[in-house]
């Protein structure tokens, strides 16, 4: 049995060593269908090399990818990485200024740098200075809601009976307590909907950047542009222009405050995360949800396009792209096929199609100008708007201990256990500051 | 009268479990045949009114989503290392189990520290192993292959196996051993031919065991795998949770293709388990 | 000779298990020892510096870590005993029964699903809106419960899978012990005039006591080994509600960049009151030789 076994490893080993360049690609799974599908193309132009894409679960991904870079095992070829994770594993990842430099001729043509978003390239692609990754997947927070309850005469009169305002699309919290409240059953009998709002505050890395949606509105308000500076987008919104927490305050307690008054409308906010709150508002449970570009597709087959409006985030959105990378620790061939694999992967065609079969949101403005593109997904003018007003999570390495430092804290305070008090969070800032070695 | 009324409760009880543990299984299997609008739903869907076959082979309606989360199509090759880790560990973990278990019961080799440090082994948090194993087999030029996780899992099962095994030798008498001495057999001819065979149902259990351990290996397979060609099922299950949804279906497809060879070869062979699982221990 | 044969054999036969655990176990050991004293850390480079106990003390400051104690205690006291007393009440309950094999492979089921695979099935039960639970708890007028986002009910909830998950094995471990139990022991009794209590009490318990013995003990290792239905469930909340000590060390040696310095201590820690625990409940009920320890 064990010398069967091994000379079945040793043949399928030399099989191996035999067959053309091979990479394999590590990936999360929003970007896996969108990757799988260019890799086929890919190889359909490139025969002599041979794209295995592999997804990885969110969860597992970063643990993974730090592991192995760290090891420099190079045991995979290329990678997509989530940009709060940028600083952390900038070390493994090859220089693509210099081996552009290095090899111009790999350069697809007409790939022209300059056309991807620039704040999209400096966030997703830059660390140090240095481009280490291509912009791939640019995604956003949006918010989703059900244009036909809004557009509806007697909704519509009825909301203006009971609040003495008109029923018009929300442009701050402020706006949303008082719609969210009417499509609630609760406090509305008459509610077409259950909920009002499905908000996801799970004990998982989605609290950190939901907290964002709420603190961005008031932390890039005038007054909190004058109290902590504007956010650079190596730290983001959760520290000042000089690189101190900025949530202990008292913009980062009224965040809190709206987050917690908007629970009473939302079903199960602390136990719920992405998959809950799409099908919510896919079952129709819900009248609006903030929600990532991808779920559109679902809402779009299972409630119909009618039913789903779209519009910037109230408050503020925040930024989510992953970006393609190449492992340092890999010898230079492998290097060369799959850097030829992520410029195909990131070329102004692949953005565009990409974003047409999988709603994998562009990172060019070519894609975004486009007529055709415009005239096929009804959510570019809200994207265009979001991408130059959303907020940023901190891309440091000390990112992943902050998050659930952080995380555990909020879903603390929104389940009652820990007081909503400045005092509260000055303690979080205190964690923060130990972990930052300040 | 009272027996009647005794005898019917015992009915609502045993129907009662049967519900509570069946249950949660019958609806991964509805699930993976349920097309996306029936996952959820008020009420809950308790049998699938459109079935379908999407999750499993993909179909056009789930094109949509692309083939990576759409459907199983891809679990091949997982269920293919799992087969190939699961087996060869239930396989190598029962012979070197019933060597060593053998060695111990009858022998007392090592005394009672060699025993109690085998199945300490056990106690040994997996999370621990990972970064060092990873170094070991970095080294070996074995990551990423079959062999790594063959190795880890060994290590987590064989424990339980000796210590099965060890009680269960003890009940056969030595007079079996002896007369087969008498007959001129060597040591291993005796445990062979005569003591191995007596053992079968003992056997048995520490295979099927070994398989449930190996085949469910979550943290080991993560960290000493990379892609298609040694990651198992446990690991392939993760794609379904995307950012835009995650896809009940298709989990559950692969959910139950995850647990079925495993439950359909533990109840084939229970009676096996049954018996072997008595340590040996009871006896009148 | 023969003699010589006979002393050598023995520790050819042990020679495989004792090689494969030397080899896959003394490093990772002396690693895990190591690293506990170091600050090592992955997400912050590859160079390590001794640090003392200091990673040690951090455990005692650590509000996490000791939350997540105070649940794997829960979790071992609740759980464990329940699927003891369950799964014992369940052996007796369906032996005789018409059916009684195709029952019996049934109940067995639970516990050869891989525990990722239950998390994703409890996941879906335990659905605040549309999950299957909830609708059954409403036909008694019960109103929606929040099973991942409540703390109390998240725990419930988490001993609820493991109860589901194992309880099977102490049944099936019991069922055993009574079939093997000689027919003529318990006809013998009841000759005697002794009713179903007394044959229990004084036959079936004693002669099952090995049986429970076991279970318990590979029940305790287990379960302070919790992590693959935390992951796929709750992730460890609302809060750290259910972090348990195991879903913990994965957070701290995994997740978050691999500090293994303190994921060491951490399990250190954890090793030893494995240890502890299992010493403890064999010094209770004096079973070592029994079960194959020390001398027959």
């Amino acid at each position: 049995m064990k010398k069967f076994l091994a000379i079945m490893l040793i043949v399928i080993f030399s099989v191996f060593a035999m067959a053309a360049t091979k990479i394999s690609v590590l990936v999360s799974p929003d970007n896996a269908d969108a990757l799988q599908w260019l890799a086929q193309e890919f190889m359909k132009k490139n025969p002599d090399i041979k794209v295995e894409i592999v997804p990885l679960s969110w969860e597992v991904l970063y643990p993974k990818l730090l592991q192995d870079l760290r090891s420099k095992a190079g045991t995979f070829e290329a990678f997509t990485y989530d940009v709060m994770t940028t600083g952390a594993v900038s070390f493994g990842l090859v220089d693509l200024g210099e081996f552009m430099k290095e090899h111009p001729e790999l350069l697809p043509e007409g790939y022209d740098l300059n056309d991807f978003i620039p704040a999209v390239l400096e966030e997703a692609g830059k660390w140090g200075g240095k481009l280490i990754g291509l912009p791939f997947y640019n995604n956003t927070m949006l918010f989703y809601y059900r244009k036909d309850l809004f557009e509806d005469p007697k909704i519509k009169k009825a909301f203006k009976e009971k609040y003495g305002k008109e029923l018009t699309l929300p442009t701050t919290w402020e706006e949303v307590v008082d719609i969210a409240e009417f499509f609630t059953k609760k406090y509305n009998p008459k509610s077409p909907t259950e909920y009002g709002i499905a908000l996801m505050f799970p004990r998982t890395h989605t609290l950190f950047y939901m907290y964002l949606l709420f603190f961005g509105e008031y932390r890039n308000a005038p007054l909190g542009i004058l109290r902590h500076g504007k956010a650079d987008l190596e730290y983001g919104e959760y520290f000042t222009e000089d690189h101190k927490p900025a949530f202990n305050s008292e913009e980062g307690l009224k965040a809190l405050e709206m987050m917690k008054k908007l629970m009473a409308y939302s079903p199960d906010p602390l136990g719920s995360d992405y998959g809950e709150t799409i099908e919510y508002f896919n079952q129709g449970l819900v009248a609006m949800v903030p929600q990532w570009t991808g779920p559109y597709l679902m809402f779009k087959t299972t409630l119909g396009a009618d039913k789903v409006g779209i519009i910037p985030m109230p408050g503020r959105s925040v930024s989510g792209q992953w970006a393609l990378g190449i492992n340092k620790f890999i010898p230079e061939e492998k290097k060369i096929a799959a850097f030829k694999f992520i410029t195909f992967a990131t070329t102004k065609w692949a953005d565009k199609n990409k974003f047409l079969k999988f709603a994998v949101a562009p990172a060019r403005m070519s894609t975004l100008k486009d007529p055709g593109v415009r005239a096929a997904d009804p959510r570019v003018p809200a994207l265009e708007v979001t991408y130059v007003t959303q907020t940023h999570r901190p891309r440091i390495p000390e990112e992943p201990k902050l998050e659930d430092i952080t995380v555990e804290y909020f879903s603390k305070i929104l389940s009652g256990e820990l007081p909503l008090s400045i005092d509260t969070l000055n303690e979080l800032a205190n964690k923060w500051k130990e972990i930052l070695g300040k | 009268m009272v027996r009647k009324i005794l005898s019917i409760l015992r009915y609502i009880l045993v129907f009662m479990c049967l519900v509570f543990f069946l249950f949660p299984v019958y609806w991964l299997v509805i699930t993976a045949f349920k097309p996306p609008d029936e996952w959820f739903g008020w009420p809950p869907k308790f049998l699938p009114t459109k079935p379908t076959l999407s999750n499993f082979f993909g179909a056009k309606e789930t094109e949509v989503f692309g083939g990576t989360t759409g459907s199983i199509e891809n679990i091949f090759p997982y269920l293919r290392n799992s087969i190939i880790v699961g087996v060869s560990v239930a396989l190598i973990s029962t012979a070197i189990s019933a060597l060593a278990a053998y060695a111990i019961a009858r022998y007392r080799v090592g005394g009672p520290f060699l025993a109690e440090w085998i199945i300490s082994i056990r106690m040994l948090p997996p999370i621990v192993s990972a970064i060092p194993l990873y170094v070991i087999f970095t080294k070996l030029k074995l990551l990423n292959t079959w062999w790594a996780l063959i190795l880890s899992h060994l290590v987590i099962v064989v424990p339980l196996g000796v210590w099965l095994l060890i009680s269960f030798f003890r009940e056969i008498p030595r007079e079996i051993d002896e007369a087969a001495y008498v007959d001129g057999a060597t040591p291993f001819q005796a445990f062979f031919y005569v003591v191995l065979p007596l053992s079968a149902p003992g056997l048995a259990a520490v295979a099927i065991l070994s398989l449930i351990q190996s085949w469910g290996e979550f943290l080991l397979a993560l960290v000493l795998t990379n892609d298609s060609r040694a990651q198992t099922l446990p690991i392939f299950l993760g794609r379904y949770i995307t950012g835009w949804r995650v896809a009940w279906g298709p989990l559950s497809a692969a959910g139950i293709v995850t647990m079925l060879p495993v439950v359909i070869f533990a109840i084939l062979m229970q009676r096996y388990l049954i018996r072997g699982l008595t340590f040996g221990a009871v006896k009148g | 000779m023969e003699r010589k044969g006979k002393r050598l054999v023995p520790w050819l036969m042990v020679l495989p298990v004792i090689a494969l655990f030397l080899a896959m176990t003394i490093y990772p050991f002396g690693f895990m020892i190591w690293a506990s004293f170091r600050d090592y850390d992955l997400s912050k480079g590859e160079e390590t510096h001794f640090i003392g106990l200091s990673n040690y003390f951090q455990i005692f400051k650590d509000t996490t870590a000791i939350e997540s104690m105070k649940f794997t205690a829960k979790l071992l006291a609740i759980a464990v005993s329940s699927e003891l007393i369950l799964g014992t009440l369940i052996a007796f309950l369906i032996r005789g029964v018409r059916g009684e094999k195709v029952i019996r492979s049934a109940l067995i089921i639970p516990m050869m699903v891989p525990p990722a695979v239950s998390g994703v099935a409890w996941k879906m039960l335990y659905n605040f809106a549309f999950g299957p639970v909830n609708w059954f708890l409403s036909l008694f007028g019960v109103s929606r419960i929040s099973w991942l986002g409540n703390s109390f009910y998240a725990q419930l909830g988490i001993i609820i899978i493991d109860i589901w998950q194992w309880t099977p094995f102490i049944f099936l471990m019991i069922y055993a012990g009574l079939q093997s139990i000689p027919q003529d022991l318990i006809d013998a009794a009841r000759v005697d005039g002794a009713d179903w209590g007394k044959v229990f009490l004084h036959i079936e318990l004693p002669l099952l006591r090995p049986l429970i013995l076991v279970a318990l003990v590979l029940r305790i290792i287990d379960c302070l080994k919790t992590f693959d239905i935390v992951f796929m469930t709750t992730w460890g909340g609302p809060g750290s509600a259910t972090h348990t000590y195991s879903f913990y060390v994965y957070k701290v040696g995994v997740s978050f960049g691999w500090n293994i310095g303190y994921a060491s201590a951490l399990s250190v820690i954890l090793l030893i009151v494995s240890i502890i625990l299992v010493n403890i409940v064999f010094r209770i009920v004096r079973m070592r030789e029994q079960l194959g320890f020390g001398g027959e």
